[in-house]
């Protein structure tokens, strides 16, 4: 039963994509400590910052969104970006929950 | 990733082959992978590290180097016998999980399309249906006829079949009858032990959805037992 696919994230990026819409797929590469989302956990995000699904608990998204909207305006294809422990002194978004993630950007086109 | 490629994904996903996708983190490029068949020069390379990490079903980034690895793993097939009311809760609820739901019911009025729609039914006795099932020890049965003609039967096959999940609907006592049934056709205590009966985990409720929902927890929960 570990299967990543399971959440019909891709069946959802590929309706967006059949509705003109451009999409972003974030993936879950690697995880350090107790991160909430096994690697292969899955989100898509369109150009107006819609999302469907996750790669955390809900303490990273935010940030995810915005890297997304980022690729699409800067026509990259992919990147990859690190969430580490959140500071709780600061206002920053990281993993409350003490974890380390490595997330995954791609467009697809 | 190219839209064409998720195309074939979701195709691949669909037909239950099992595949793997395989992404170069630094220049965006990805391959779909079947083993035996044969990668691009630029994956080639890796092809062992990623022979390893789809036999052990695994996703993750090959030590010292950008290529990730996520294996597509086939959905365990569950085989409901009876298409009773707590059945269409079950299907409800699999819906969102890993499971290939196929229902077996002879009696006509029950197995209908309407009250199944997009579902496989085998509207067959169990002894008839199962020769249109293939299955394994990754196989699970839930019977839930609660009579006799229709459940043993489906019993008997997981049994012999070492499904990894069996349970079956019913009381303390009509489970008791069941087991001596199970004895005198000469299965021994282990076995008959391995049957989860009163079926579900004890969440108190006794509608269909609860019921359903306490069968789907126990199955998730001897899944990851696995």
């Amino acid at each position: 039963m570990k299967n990543s696919f399971d959440e019909k994230i891709l069946e959802e990026a590929n309706d967006w994509l059949n509705a003109n819409q451009k999409v972003v797929l974030a993936t879950v590469i690697q995880t350090w400590g107790s991160s909430p989302r096994k690697v292969g956990s899955r989100m898509i995000v369109n150009e107006t910052g819609d999302f469907s699904g996750s790669v955390s608990g809900g303490c990273v998204e935010s940030a995810v969104v915005r890297e997304c909207i980022g690729l699409i305006k800067d026509n990259k294809p992919c990147k990859k970006i690190e969430f580490k422990v959140s500071n709780e002194s600061a206002w920053e978004v990281g993993l409350a929950c003490g974890g380390e993630i490595a997330v995954y950007l791609e467009q697809i086109s | 990733m190219k839209h064409s490629q998720l195309k074939e994904i979701i195709k691949k996903k669909a037909s239950k082959i099992e595949f793997a996708i395989i992404t170069n983190l630094e220049n965006g490029l990805s391959e779909i992978y079947e083993p035996g068949k044969s990668l691009s020069k630029e994956f080639e390379i890796h092809k062992e590290q990623i022979n390893n990490f789809f036999k052990l079903k695994k996703n993750g980034v090959i030590e010292n180097t950008e290529i990730f690895i996520e294996t597509y793993i086939r959905p365990i097939k569950v085989i409901i016998v009876g298409a009773v009311h707590i059945a269409q809760y079950l299907v409800d609820f699999a819906k969102s999980l890993n499971f290939e739901i196929s229902i077996i019911d002879p009696r006509g009025y029950f197995a209908s399309e309407q009250r199944f729609p997009d579902m496989k039914i085998i509207n067959k006795w169990p002894d008839e249906a199962f020769k249109e099932i293939e299955t394994n020890e990754n196989s699970a049965l839930i019977a839930l006829t609660h009579d006799p003609k229709i459940d043993d039967p489906a019993l008997q096959h997981a049994l012999n079949k070492k499904f990894y999940y069996i349970g079956a609907l019913g009381s303390k006592k009509t489970h008791e009858n069941r087991c001596q049934r199970l004895k005198d056709a000469g299965f021994n205590s282990d076995q008959i032990n391995s049957i989860h009966g009163p079926i579900g985990i004890k969440l108190g409720g006794r509608s269909a959805p609860e019921i359903a929902l306490s069968v789907i927890a126990q199955l998730v929960s001897e899944t990851y037992k696995k």
